[in-house]
């Protein structure tokens, strides 16, 4: 199942000025065992998605949001020259084509 | 059960535009207090930086005019905390000034305190030397001559705000402060506990943001010494237990502990229930209270001046070279022009937007949005509050509830000097040339 038919959310941001964390949110209990199980969203998996080293990458599922939490260190501090995204807000996008 | 105390959150962010229906439906039930986040680092270091308000000042104005004669025509506190963005000198400064301005205006009459939430460099270096200065994150680690050279902040506590209510105030604009104290002081010092008045902060400092679908609309908090229940002023917006659970994930990097200078709030043993299908309720979470006093300071440095060049292309030869051709035209124009300066080029469409990966799989887009109005300010003002809606537009099929747009500065909206048009190109037939280009001499 990709992961845009499974996730009701998928969003980022960021939390302080030198991470980015990123929700993946479900409307049901299946689907948040199935995504959490996925190994598409182990942290390995993400790190190669990324482009980042895994030891970089923190995955948290949050059973009671039905949510995934990822957290990842900024590559440049929020507002810094040469930072992409203030808020860290468009860094979901490689997570859109993943399948779980 | 006692009668709850009702706390009104008017805006997690004062100065794009309060809902007014919302917040006059909440002045309506009365709320012991009022209280407005107007700041974060979100915006990013040059509002800080700067001294300046990422707000317009007209809207800002706006807004505090409604929450002040809101909260005077009910006689209850109103709590403002990071005013002007950044919460630093000049931004209290001007937000202080708008208030007072507004209360001239409007014939009020009230106690106001201001709570300054400026640090002294000389202090953080002497903490960095006494290795009492901690990193939150990868961050280079300032010299003592950056540290100077930055305009510095500590975030406030309770304590703070509380402080000035001791001293009778009824208004109390703070500096940067935690968005949480804004909303808990109150009922802490009223006997509620702490971890109950701690976790309601924590929510309802983003208003309407826990409920479904979310938006700015003030929210009411009610508490007892049991739980505490969120009520959107908003009839369609509702908060429902997994709504208001998935908002502790919310800019969070660890969505069961939240650090506060006077402790730890743990949202682990916390539960919602639903109270109807417009309001849920939660308990349960625990307060450790701090064992040592720490503030989270933020400091912005100005490292230059910033010019920016928007183009486009639409030769796939090109594009398919620019990796290539951009290094190329740089060397090129340092060898020209020896002036230090670093280049940072984003190309959207290939790689303008991804923070860590060379490309963007799933495509990207550069907006480029001309406003034109008859001042800067307005056309400024306009595009600011068009940057924010623009940012939390809600749209069918979104997934991306953080933001729908990657700034690649801050401030994004970027002045682009005067704007012209032809008004004429015309021929005009004449009776004769005489008097029509007089011709006149000055002595100097």
């Amino acid at each position: 199942m990709n992961i845009r038919q499974a996730a009701r959310v998928i969003r980022s941001k960021n939390a302080g000025p030198l991470s980015v964390t990123i929700d993946i949110m479900f409307d049901d209990r299946p689907r948040f065992d199935r995504a959490v199980q996925s190994p598409a969203l182990a942290p390995a998996a993400i790190a190669a998605l990324y482009g980042i080293p895994a030891g970089d990458v923190v995955v948290m599922p949050v059973a009671n949001a039905l949510a995934i939490k990822i957290s990842l260190p900024r590559a440049v501090p929020a507002g810094s020259p040469g930072d992409r995204d203030i808020y860290g807000a468009q860094q979901h996008a490689p997570l859109l084509e993943i399948e779980l | 059960m006692s009668e709850p105390l009702r706390i009104l959150s008017a805006s997690g962010q004062l100065g794009y535009g309060i809902p007014e229906p919302a917040f006059r439906a909440g002045l309506a039930r009365a709320p012991s207090m009022i209280g407005a986040d107007m700041g974060s680092v979100d915006p990013g270091p040059a509002y800080l930086g700067a001294g300046k308000m990422a707000t317009d000042p007209s809207m800002t104005k706006r807004d505090l005019r409604l929450i002040l004669t809101g909260a005077r025509a009910l006689g209850v506190p109103l709590l403002l905390g990071t005013a002007g963005t950044g919460g630093s000198r000049p931004q209290l400064d001007a937000t202080l000034e708008m208030i007072r301005a507004i209360a001239r205006e409007e014939g009020l009459h009230f106690r106001l305190a201001s709570i300054a939430a400026d640090i002294d460099p000389e202090a953080v270096i002497a903490a960095q030397s006494a290795g009492r200065l901690t990193p939150l994150g990868r961050i280079a680690a300032p010299t003592p001559a950056d540290i100077r050279a930055s305009r510095i902040v500590g975030q406030m506590g309770m304590s703070a705000f509380s402080s000035a209510l001791d001293q009778g105030a009824d208004v109390i604009i703070a500096g940067r402060a935690c968005d949480t104290a804004i909303f808990a002081t109150i009922p802490i010092r009223l006997g509620y506990p702490p971890a109950l008045a701690m976790h309601m902060a924590k929510i309802i400092e983003c208003t309407s943001l826990c409920c479904t679908p979310g938006g700015r609309d003030a929210i009411l908090g009610h508490l007892t010494h049991e739980e505490f229940t969120l009520e959107s002023m908003n009839p369609i917006r509702h908060a429902t237990p997994l709504t208001v659970a998935a908002h502790a994930l919310y800019e969070q990097d660890n969505p069961y502990t939240v650090g506060e200078p006077e402790g730890t709030l743990h949202l682990d043993g916390a539960t919602y229930h639903a109270v109807d299908e417009h309001r849920t309720s939660s308990h349960g979470a625990r307060w450790e209270p701090a064992t040592t006093l720490r503030i989270k300071i933020e400091a912005a440095q100005h490292i230059g001046e910033r010019v920016v060049l928007v183009a486009g292309s639409a030769d796939p030869t090109f594009i398919a070279a620019l990796p290539e051709i951009l290094p190329a035209v740089e060397a090129t124009t340092r060898s020209l022009y020896p002036a230090e300066f670093q280049l940072y080029p984003r190309i959207y469409g290939q790689s303008g937007v991804n923070l860590w990966t060379p490309t963007s799989p799933a495509g990207e887009v550069c907006l480029f949005i001309e406003c034109v109005a008859a001042s800067q300010e307005i056309a400024r003002g306009a595009l600011t509050v068009f940057k924010q809606y623009l940012l939390h537009h809600g749209f069918p099929g979104r997934l991306s509830t953080g933001g729908n747009i990657a700034f690649p500065l801050t401030p994004p909206e970027l002045s682009a000097g005067s704007a012209y048009r032809f008004s004429l190109y015309h021929l005009m037939t004449v009776d004769t040339l005489d008097g029509l280009f007089p011709v006149e001499i000055e002595t100097l």
